[in-house]
């Protein structure tokens, strides 16, 4: 599925270059379930935007179902983050005075073939939102919704263009405990239920511990690399 | 309606113009204005012109006159003639008087009976005798007319036969020009309006009917203003002629007086004329241009039909006179007839002044006019598209975050871009709209309250609305480039 070498990543900062990425390896299987954690500025975020074609390495390798995309043009990488990467974020970005359905029907408006038909954008809006169980919210705002629920609906748009990878920036970091492992299970079950591949980043250890295998990343480098065997056991449940 | 209003593109526009509500109605009132006013200036000018162009038409600025015989004034006999203006008899001799006496009845014109009391003046002192003698050759006939119809740009033919008539209604009597013409008159005449009645048929003119129609002079003469003559007999040449219509001058610039040559004149098809004064020739032949930027080469082309049919030899003089209206302008128009006189024998070839310079003279006009209300319309939408780009460029910095998200999932710069393209053109198209209904109104309100003429056309509103939605483009362009140049993961991290 991911298939990373030596990737890095420099950023010109007035007069000195910021070295965030300095090198990093890294596969991943599909399906797998990998978790990211690091103190701020350690690169996981570059690390990400880089998975999720939303910016390119300053140098190195990036496979993404053995397609290079390092390179890519810019529509062509919009065409990946559209057709293969679903993005959740931190602050779910969600679109206000926008309903949830409206919301997740987003990504259908920029699809390969132009904009889906209103028909079967709502059906599979409705379906994306099914999986998350929010159909009976699909008419409210954000301002309507919860933090938990906003951040369902969020996933639920990253779901609707049916990716292979779903990437998240710290999508538990402005939900409470109980509301961040909610989320989690969504993540671990649409793992297990569509095997999509999950990489998200956390400062939490206990969210963390939701991936198959967990790495650490400090100063642009990876630093650990463990499976969660523990968690495997927990996701079974 | 419905579909296109939940196009997600349009949805997008008109969810994010909603929002900065009162933004969008100011620059969308700054259009509207721009607009409103181009269209109104348009209006007025074309109205302007128009109105021009329809003077010009009345007064049959597209009309050539081709008189039979070929008879102008020596200089000399001008310079007399303006030196013994003071005595008229003297100075308005004419050919015919000397034929006084002669077994020539119809050719006796009363008017030139010394003993015949005249309370309007002659037809050489109203006409010139460059006029008045010119249509007595019997040269033209009604096969040149024929002929004439036929050239390629002609527009009416009209021959006719003029004499000098008293037409008489019981006792009473009015001294008047005859007219004896063709069906097509009133088509020429585009500034005759009809008091009463009609102008006679073509049934009337392929009989030789005896049928009339009066001038308004005429008419108010012989049976009092107001009356209503039509239906009833008068006679000329002793004979019964029904009348069939009064005319009388549909604009202003011109009025019915006595001794024009228009409404002081009766007039019947040419068919009569020439059955009761036993003729077959015709004094002249009048022709319309179907434009009038034609006439210098139908005049042209009808000279030299003309001199063919008439068998005239290359250094032989015409013996036909062809006048356009710029020579009639000053022959029969404001000036004295000496000194119309003396410029006409002056210019050479004054009937060449055509229309072509008078209308070269009103282009020019009129393109100053388009200059000025082109800088008024580029100043008010040069304004106006700095609302939209100004509106625009909130837009884009408000929802930075959502085009960071938009390029997340999936759209492309291209995409973000027309959403923003179509949003500074919904703004200015609707602008435009406003401005076009607004400006047709004021079109009216101009004519009513000033009465000034004004055209509103169907290409003025289209080119306003086109201008609306250009400025929308072009003012719009460069923050939908903006929005578009965003880089997504900056985007999105904006507050």
């Amino acid at each position: 599925m991911i298939d990373v070498h030596g990737l890095a990543k420099q950023y010109q900062v007035g007069d000195h270059v910021v070295h965030a990425l300095r090198g990093v390896t890294l596969s991943a299987a599909a399906g797998e379930f990998v978790t990211i954690v690091g103190p701020s500025g350690s690169g996981k975020s570059t690390f990400m935007h880089i998975l999720g074609c939303l910016d390119r390495p300053t140098s190195g390798r990036y496979l993404l179902n053995g397609r290079d995309v390092s390179t890519l043009p810019g529509d062509e990488l919009a065409r990946v983050r559209n057709e293969t990467i679903g993005f959740v974020f931190q602050g779910f970005n969600l679109l206000a005075r926008t309903s949830a359905l409206d919301n997740v029907e987003l990504p259908l408006l920029y699809t390969r073939q132009g904009v889906v038909k209103s028909d079967e954008r709502r059906n599979r809006a409705m379906a994306a939102l099914d999986a998350v169980g929010l159909t009976d919210r699909a008419d409210h705002h954000p301002s309507q919704l919860s933090g938990g629920q906003q951040q369902r609906v969020a996933i639920a748009r990253a779901l609707v263009t049916q990716p292979s990878l779903l990437l998240a920036d710290e999508p538990t970091g402005n939900l409470d405990t109980t509301t961040s492992h909610e989320v989690m299970e969504i993540f671990a079950r649409l793992r297990r239920d569509r095997g999509i591949t999950m990489v998200v980043i956390t400062h939490e250890r206990d969210i963390a511990a939701y991936g198959t295998r967990t790495v650490d990343f400090r100063d642009g480098l990876i630093v650990s690399d463990v499976p969660n065997v523990a968690r495997e056991m927990v996701g079974h449940r | 309606m419905r579909k296109l209003l939940r196009h997600p593109v349009v949805a997008t526009a008109i969810k994010a113009l909603g929002r900065n509500r009162l933004q969008t109605g100011l620059t969308v009132l700054g259009i509207a204005v721009g607009v409103a006013t181009v269209l109104a200036m348009m209006a007025v000018g074309a109205g302007a012109q128009r109105s021009i162009e329809q003077q010009v038409r009345a007064a049959g600025l597209n009309q050539i006159t081709i008189r039979a015989g070929n008879w102008r004034p020596k200089v000399e006999e001008s310079d007399e003639a303006i030196a013994h203006q003071g005595d008229a008899r003297e100075s308005l001799r004419h050919p015919l008087e000397r034929r006084r006496g002669d077994v020539m009845p119809i050719a006796f014109h009363p008017e030139d009976d010394p003993m015949e009391k005249h309370d309007h003046p002659t037809a050489r002192q109203r006409l010139g005798d460059l006029e008045a003698g010119l249509g007595s050759a019997a040269t033209m006939t009604f096969d040149d007319a024929e002929a004439i119809r036929r050239l390629p740009g002609v527009q009416y033919v009209a021959g006719g036969i003029h004499e000098n008539v008293r037409v008489h209604l019981d006792q009473k009597r009015w001294f008047t020009r005859m007219h004896g013409t063709d069906v097509m008159m009133p088509s020429i005449k585009r500034a005759w309006m009809f008091t009463s009645g009609r102008f006679f048929t073509a049934r009337e003119q392929d009989r030789a009917s005896q049928v009339v129609v009066l001038g308004q002079v005429v008419a108010d003469r012989l049976f009092g203003a107001g009356a209503n003559p039509v239906g009833q007999d008068v006679s000329l040449w002793n004979q019964s002629f029904e009348v069939v219509g009064v005319i009388t001058s549909a604009t202003w610039v011109v009025r019915p007086a006595p001794g024009d040559d228009q409404f002081d004149a009766v007039y019947m098809p040419y068919t009569t004329t020439q059955r009761l004064l036993n003729l077959s020739k015709l004094n002249d032949i009048t022709v319309t241009a179907e434009s009038s930027g034609d006439i210098s080469r139908l005049s042209r082309e009808i000279t030299r039909l003309l001199r063919v049919r008439h068998g005239i030899g290359d250094h032989e003089s015409d013996d036909f006179t062809l006048i356009t209206q710029a020579a009639r302008a000053l022959t029969t128009g404001g000036l004295p007839p000496s000194v119309a006189r003396a410029v006409a024998s002056n210019v050479a070839e004054l009937e060449k002044v055509t229309l072509e310079q008078l209308a070269l003279t009103m282009e020019r006009a009129s393109r100053t006019m388009t200059w000025l209300l082109a800088a008024i319309a580029a100043v008010s939408l040069l304004v106006g598209g700095i609302g939209i780009m100004n509106i625009t460029l909130l837009s884009v910095t408000e929802r930075t975050r959502e085009i960071g998200l938009r390029m997340a999932v999936g759209a492309r710069r291209r995409d973000v871009m027309r959403q923003f393209l179509f949003e500074a053109v919904v703004i200015s198209t609707a602008g435009g709209l406003i401005g076009v209904i607004v400006g047709v109104i004021a079109s009216i309100g101009i004519a009513r309250a000033l009465r000034w003429a004004t055209v509103v056309s169907p290409l003025s509103v289209m080119l306003a609305f086109g201008v609306a939605a250009a400025v929308g483009v072009f003012f719009g362009w460069y923050p939908a480039r903006r929005a578009s140049r965003l880089d997504p993961i900056v985007a999105l991290r904006r507050e």
